[in-house]
């Protein structure tokens, strides 16, 4: 008969598995996993980096650039108002070219246009995000009546016209309200139309992974422990739902941009001269720039078509790498 | 004359965002803006006055494709609207020459190239006013036989209702304001028709029913250029509607209206009751008239050089990008027009939105303005026009050349100046105010962001505000209450003169009394006592000496009071269909007579 087993007291009581090769296996967060994952995604990868590259550009940039607004008449050729030499008036000055009429720089405009637009991009979808993913998990937890006018109001949201609600705001605003006045009104305001009307967006896939969550085991638990309704929706549930939040935030950015774009070549975006690239797509294509200066449309449109790709494949990625049955 | 020829961008504006594949294509479609083309015009062109004449420049002296063929399409197209097509409360030039379609009143301009062209002749009338009393009474014939188009024949009651009714600035608030000033009697007071259903115009009697007497509380030399505009159509009071009598006016002319959908097109097609008899200077030809509005402006460039419209309705001339492809092409060019206008392009400088009432601060203005850039904004030499330095145009009686401002020596600005005028006025760091400008108009989009950028170089903020030009003079810069309350100190304008001298020209700008509370062109708001004597003096006087240096004098007043910063001397660049017959420019107008088209097919 062999000896019992020997058990040394003071023995480690985790079990160790040993791998195949003798390092020890951490557990992992679902955040590592993920960007575990999203290494491997070259898309994603790229396009995060071009991202991280916008924001810098957006923030930095503007100290680097020329004035955006000072004119240089001696670079148009006043007769055709379009500016002299090739491409749009490329030189060693101006890499970009100059604007028609104006002879302002391009790259200057591009620069400081996409701050306005990655802020208001963000913005917005913060705004969008926070009230969605309240209102959703309001939504999902209670259902019942509740669900149902939270669900009905989303439907009315997503079925406002929005571009015209938006012209007739701005056409009714004074240039001067809420202490606000000039540009920071209008940036103010235009956050508020594009965030405020995208949150059923956010809100119903939010509500939909509410209604699998609250089933779960860790629900009951806090229930069982006492937890009410608001300590369980933004103690235990929301945290679990930072995941998708991320995730569906990244791919809504580039359609708020693509909103304000389009405010602005609506013309009730920013107020001239503040560069944006909305509107300078909208004066290259309603004057008809476009054949006499083509680089006017494309530069602009360019810029917007990056910015929205990058957000894109990163979103993408990112939710590809938080998705546990994807692949 | 009316206000300026339009030039309109639309507010109709295409959705969406151009998509990288649209813009490759175009790209690849695009790329013929071709270098050179020397795009000088002269605004003499072909000197020979012969009938059928071409090439760049031929309408302007001379009718090119004369033709007397009836039948087919004119169809027109408008980056707005007129301010109405009531043709009793309208002052745009370009529709003083439309409303000649429809509405005939007692006198107008001769339809012939050339210098001919701003020469008055009678319409409705048998022959010019017959002066008396020292040029203070005015009297008329009209023609017999002359009919609406329902065949209610036309009496002399309907014209004085004409001119009654547009005493009501309340419900018709565009189109001068000659009458009103000029008629004695109890004209300063009279509410007009619908407000005062029994009393009537003194001034005007109608012995009778062929027979129109004006009695003035002036001598009134010109009195036959006043009755030119349209107000003294005939319009009968029992079809008058008041303001929707613009939606079907009772046409006196060769057209009439077919269908009318505010602010999108009207259509006129011919009156079978017109007599050519009634006015020489018009012709029935087409047999249908088409006038699509509120198209957007690039748009209408396109589709003209296409052959799917025949003609821009505003008449100023096309954007910059047509401009690049007619200049640069021979045959495009070949078939275009660069006419001297008569206009100018401006900014009125308003004397009582502070400190603007201060004359140095508005010299602080004229100073820093760098007109190259403006310029620019509205065409460059070619399509904008030369730069003006004085409160008139060359083309009005009475111009001398000179340069208060540095316009012509110093282009680019001259900010030296500007900062001491500053000083001057107390704000030596510069101050904050409003400019005002049409929206729909590319131009002065453009020429309000230069002018913005040029001040802000010496310290003057200032914030850009537009507004729809169908609406500028009637509601906005036009109302003085309404500049006062939103602090519009610098206000978009263009005008032609409503006859080529400087009463013509200058009084509905800077006299006091032309002052109105709605469509107001006075909107400088100046009242300089010695400005307004000289107006009464230059009207008074029958020397063309004397008028001359009078209207000197009170173009440099003006210009010292600082009360417009002019940017230039319009010219416009037209292009001419090739399917339009009859087409030449009248110099009054300023562009393409209209009441002459016909067209091939």
């Amino acid at each position: 008969m062999s000896a019992p087993l020997e058990m040394t007291p003071d023995a480690a009581p985790e079990a160790v598995l040993e791998g195949a090769g003798g390092a020890a296996i951490e557990g992992r967060s679902l955040g590592r996993i993920a960007w575990l994952r999203l290494r491997r995604d070259k898309a994603a990868m790229g396009g995060l980096v071009v991202v991280v590259l916008l924001i810098l550009i957006a923030i930095f940039g503007p100290f680097f650039v020329q004035n955006p607004n000072t004119y240089h008449a001696n670079l148009i050729n006043a007769t055709f108002s379009r500016p002299n030499g090739p491409l749009g008036g490329i030189s060693a000055a101006h890499p970009l070219g100059v604007e028609p009429i104006t002879g302002r720089d391009m790259l200057a405009r591009v620069v400081v246009g996409a701050r306005y637009s990655l802020l208001i991009g963000f913005l917005a979808t913060l705004l969008a995000v926070v009230i969605g993913a309240i209102m959703g998990v309001i939504a999902g937890y209670f259902g019942g009546w509740v669900d149902s006018v939270i669900a009905r109001a989303m439907d009315i949201f997503l079925a406002f016209p929005l571009l015209v609600f938006a012209i007739a705001l701005v056409g009714v605003i004074p240039g001067s309200a809420f202490g606000l006045s000039g540009n920071t009104l209008r940036v103010s305001l235009l956050v508020f139309i594009i965030g405020f009307f995208a949150w059923p967006y956010m809100g119903r896939i939010i509500r939909g992974q509410t209604l699998s969550l609250r089933e779960r085991e860790f629900v009951d638990a806090a229930r069982s422990l006492g937890a009410r309704g608001p300590y369980v929706m933004f103690r235990e549930l929301l945290p679990n739902l930072v995941g998708p939040i991320l995730v569906y935030a990244t791919l809504l950015i580039p359609t708020n941009i693509l909103f304000e774009a389009a405010l602005d070549y609506l013309g009730v975006g920013l107020i001239p001269p503040t560069p944006s690239w909305g509107q300078m797509l909208s004066n290259a294509v309603t004057q008809g720039f476009y054949s006499v200066d083509p680089m006017y449309m494309i530069i602009p449109g360019v810029a917007i078509f990056i910015t929205v790709m990058a957000f894109n494949l990163f979103g993408d990625g990112l939710r590809d790498a938080f998705d546990p049955r994807s692949r | 004359m009316n206000k300026e020829a339009l030039y309109l961008m639309s507010r109709y504006r295409a959705t969406g965002l151009a998509a990288v594949g649209a813009v490759v294509a175009l790209v690849a479609a695009a790329c013929g803006g071709s270098s050179g083309g020397s795009g000088g015009g002269s605004s003499g062109g072909s000197t020979s006055s012969s009938s059928s004449a071409s090439g760049f420049n031929a309408a302007v002296n001379s009718t090119v494709n004369p033709s007397t063929h009836k039948g087919g399409t004119i169809t027109y197209a408008n980056s707005s609207a007129p301010d109405s097509t009531d043709a009793g409360n309208t002052y745009y030039a370009f529709n003083l020459n439309f409303t000649r379609l429809y509405a005939t009143p007692l006198t107008t301009y001769k339809s012939c190239p050339g210098a001919c062209g701003t020469s008055i002749v009678p319409a409705l009338a048998t022959t010019l006013g017959v002066a008396s009393n020292g040029n203070k009474t005015w009297t008329y014939h009209l023609k017999s036989g002359v009919k609406f188009e329902d065949g209610q024949p036309v009496t002399s009651a309907d014209v004085k209702y004409a001119v009654e009714r547009t005493f009501d600035r309340a419900v018709l608030p565009n189109g001068p304001s000659y009458f009103a000033t000029l008629l004695a009697g109890n004209a300063a007071k009279y509410p007009g028709p619908f407000k005062d259903k029994k009393g009537n115009l003194t001034a005007i009697t109608t012995p009778n029913a062929t027979t129109i007497v004006f009695n003035l509380n002036q001598p009134f030399a010109d009195f036959n250029y006043v009755v030119a505009f349209p107000q003294t159509a005939p319009v009968p009071p029992n079809k008058d509607t008041g303001a929707n009598y613009q939606q079907h006016p009772q046409s006196t002319g060769p057209y009439k209206f077919q269908s009318f959908q505010l602010n999108k097109q009207y259509t006129l097609v011919p009156n079978p009751e017109w007599n050519p008899a009634w006015d020489p200077q018009v012709k029935q030809l087409a047999s249908k008239v088409v006038v699509n509005l509120n198209v957007n402006a690039a748009d209408i460039d396109n589709r003209l050089l296409a052959g799917d419209i025949q003609m821009d309705q505003a008449g100023s001339g096309v954007q910059a990008a047509a401009r690049a492809r007619i200049l640069s092409s021979s045959s495009l060019k070949a078939s275009s027009d660069d006419p001297v206008n008569g206009f100018m392009w401006f900014y009125y400088i308003n004397t009582k939105v502070p400190p603007l009432n201060n004359v140095h601060c508005r010299m602080a203005v004229e100073f820093a303005a760098n007109k190259t850039n403006l310029q620019t904004a509205y065409g460059g030499p070619v399509a904008g026009g030369d730069i003006a330095s004085t409160a008139m145009p060359p083309t009005v009686l009475g111009y001398t050349k000179f340069d208060f401002y540095h316009a012509l020596t110093k282009p680019g600005g001259d900010a030296a100046s500007a900062k001491q005028q500053l000083k001057l006025c107390g704000h030596p760091n510069g101050f904050s105010t409003n400019i005002a400008f049409r929206s729909d108009r590319p131009r002065e989009v453009a020429s309000s962001q230069a002018l913005q950028a040029s001040l802000n170089s010496v310290g003057i903020k200032t914030t850009l505000k537009g507004y729809t030009a169908a609406n500028y003079y009637g509601t906005f810069a036009g109302v003085p209450n309404y500049v006062h309350s939103h602090q519009l100190g610098l206000l978009a304008g263009g005008w032609g003169p409503d006859w080529p001298d400087m009463y013509g020209w200058g009084w509905a700008l800077f006299d006091g009394q032309a002052i109105v509370p709605a469509g107001n062109a006075n909107i400088s708001e100046l009242n300089d006592a010695h400005v307004n004597s000289l107006f009464k003096t230059l009207e008074a006087s029958s020397s063309q000496s004397t008028r001359n240096s009078i209207s000197a004098q009170i173009d440099q007043q003006v210009m010292r009071d600082a009360v417009m910063l002019p940017a230039v001397y319009s010219k416009a660049l037209l292009y001419r269909s090739p399917s339009l017959t009859n087409v030449s420019v009248n110099r009054y107008y300023g562009m393409y007579n209209y009441g002459i088209l016909g067209t091939k097919g």
